[in-house]
């Protein structure tokens, strides 16, 4: 059984009477990336932001390697690296200077032993300039910085924050290889997103959150198993189908339905075969189609 | 921490200093046409025109302007107190708030080291640009007036330090104030009225035993300047509620801030 990093217990977080989360429990393993995904609003920074001890819990716990996180613990802080979804820096320093900042705080810190050539290596893939002032750096610049920043001291746990937003294509490919070595070397990545498919290309498990709360989490290879199809039929019995079939149509063009699907294949062929079906297509759904679909599914739940 | 803070904060108290030093300077330099052919003698004889307590609320009913010490003892004083206190204040307000207000607050927050130990390391350095600041300008004074006058050299050294009490308290106020807030700029109009009204209520203890109480809502009551002119000695009394006011407030905010929702 692999060794559970950081475990968070059912956190509740309420901006007066706004819900931030709300009873939000998971847990990350050693050696994972974990894909924390859901639509603007849906409390993915309230989360991070709780468990960086930036806002006050309502209630709930984040323990780190089984002990409580606290804000002035330390020790469990020198052991994480953190990048926010906006990344704010001195703007008076150069590059050189905030990397050297930051080093000062990790001297005496026994794991970020090897600090200065992760440093160069990290600077070196991300192409940056180490003389620049920060006042002068683009956002994809500022947002490498907060890379090589969240990373250097060599954390065992990595939380991000949108970590992409203003990358460009190659350098996000870049940062995918960088992920993945951490995770090889036995770190774990808490990887906040709401860009679908950065999830497949470095996630091995995802957690969907919607309106503060947990919807899902599995392996992204077990969610994207899970028999959802999409399915378009024209029928001239199409009121009937659909009533029998109990589904929500995504849309209709005139005896044209096009839904999805839950039911095995031979379990959905079965039933069609009461109506008289004049085409069909059955489409296997994409990760990021999967993904919509829960999206809208809760949607609908919430309002009804 | 505390060498970058000292960094950071090395350009303001320059300026400060620098434009207080100027003023001083060029007071020093013209004083003495000011105050040339008996025409400080003059502008006493006009003083007596005033009234008494006006006259007391700024130290001129015990000294002439007849000299610039004399100048130092009242309006300069008035002037320093009231800097200073800005300046102090203004340190306390933004030293802590700026971090959360320019959002480097979660960039600092994710760094191995306690909130407890931010807030030290920032009060240490402010602390250390307060005293540098009154012993820049206590230091010029009395160099200026020796190289002039012959002024009462314990008398002035001791004034000298007097700005430092309601200046520590003023900061420490200022500090608690922003532990409430998440913008500076709030927080800049609050501390410049604050600072204001308290040394307008201390002028107007000054003028009569009906408001005489009024003293105590204001941090400027702890330099006792009046005090230390009439008696050259400076009462422990002052400094020690100075640094027990600093102190709690010191505390407070430290509570305060250990609880606060940083973003």
């Amino acid at each position: 059984m692999s060794e559970t990093i950081l475990e968070i217990k059912n956190l509740t977080k309420y901006y007066g009477k706004v819900k931030g989360v709300e009873n939000l429990s998971l847990s990350l393993n050693k050696g994972e990336i974990f894909g924390f995904i859901g639509p603007n609003g849906a409390g993915k920074s309230t989360t991070i932001r709780s468990v960086m001890n930036l806002i006050n819990k309502d209630s709930g716990e984040v323990l780190f390697h089984g002990k409580e996180l606290t804000r002035d613990d330390v020790e469990a802080k020198s052991r994480i690296g953190y990048l926010p979804s906006e990344v704010f820096l001195y703007d008076d320093l150069t590059v050189k200077g905030i990397f050297d900042h930051h080093e000062s705080f990790y001297r005496n810190v026994k794991s970020a032993a090897g600090i200065r050539e992760k440093r160069q290596d990290l600077v070196s893939r991300l192409k940056l300039d180490e003389t620049r002032p920060i006042e002068d750096l683009s956002l994809g610049n500022l947002k490498k910085v907060g890379i090589v920043l969240a990373l250097m001291h060599n954390p065992e746990l990595i939380i991000m924050d949108e970590p992409t937003s203003g990358l460009d294509p190659i350098m996000q490919n870049v940062f995918y290889e960088i992920l993945r070595e951490e995770r090889d070397r036995g770190n774990t990545v808490f990887y906040s997103t709401h860009i679908l498919n950065e999830v497949s290309k470095v996630c091995d498990r995802v957690g969907i959150i919607r309106n503060g709360e947990l919807i899902r989490a599995g392996q992204v290879d077990e969610i994207s198993d899970k028999q959802l199809t999409f399915v378009t039929v024209s029928s001239d019995e199409v009121d009937a189908l659909v009533t029998e079939l109990g589904v929500k149509v995504l849309s209709r063009e005139e005896d044209t339905v096009r839904f999805a699907n839950h039911f095995p294949d031979d379990e959905l062929i079965k039933r069609l075969s009461k109506f008289t079906i004049r085409k069909i297509l059955i489409e296997e759904a994409t990760l990021e189609e999967m993904f919509m679909h829960y999206y809208e599914e809760g949607q609908t739940d919430d309002k009804t | 921490m505390i060498k970058r803070e000292l960094k950071v904060n090395l350009r303001s108290f320059l300026v400060w200093t620098g434009t207080m030093l100027v003023t001083l300077l060029l007071i020093y330099l013209v004083y003495p046409s000011i105050v040339s052919d008996g025409k400080g003698n003059k502008v006493n004889e006009m003083l007596e025109a005033f009234p008494p307590e006006l006259l007391r609320a700024f130290n001129m009913d015990l000294a002439g302007l007849d000299t610039a010490y004399g100048w130092l003892k009242s309006e300069g004083f008035t002037f320093l107190y009231l800097i200073i206190g800005i300046y102090s204040c203004l340190l306390g307000s933004n030293i802590v708030l700026k971090e959360e207000s320019e959002k480097t607050i979660e960039y600092l927050a994710a760094l191995p080291i306690t909130r407890r130990k931010v807030v030290c390391d920032k009060v240490i350095v402010s602390v250390i640009y307060i005293v540098s600041m009154i012993a820049i300008l206590g230091a010029f004074n009395m160099l200026a007036l020796n190289l002039t006058e012959t002024p009462d050299n314990r008398q002035l050294l001791l004034l000298s330090i007097t700005p430092l009490f309601p200046a520590l308290v003023l900061f420490a106020l200022g500090l608690f104030i922003s532990t409430f807030t998440h913008k500076t700029k709030k927080m800049l109009g609050i501390s410049i009225g604050m600072v204001f009204a308290m040394y307008i209520l201390s002028v107007i203890s000054e003028m009569g035993e009906s408001v005489k109480g009024l003293k105590y809502l204001s941090a400027f009551t702890l330099a006792n300047s009046r005090g230390v002119i009439t008696s050259s000695e400076l009462k422990p009394v002052y400094p020690i509620v100075s640094l027990v006011l600093f102190a709690a407030l010191i505390v407070v905010s430290l509570v305060r801030y250990q609880k606060k929702e940083l973003v």
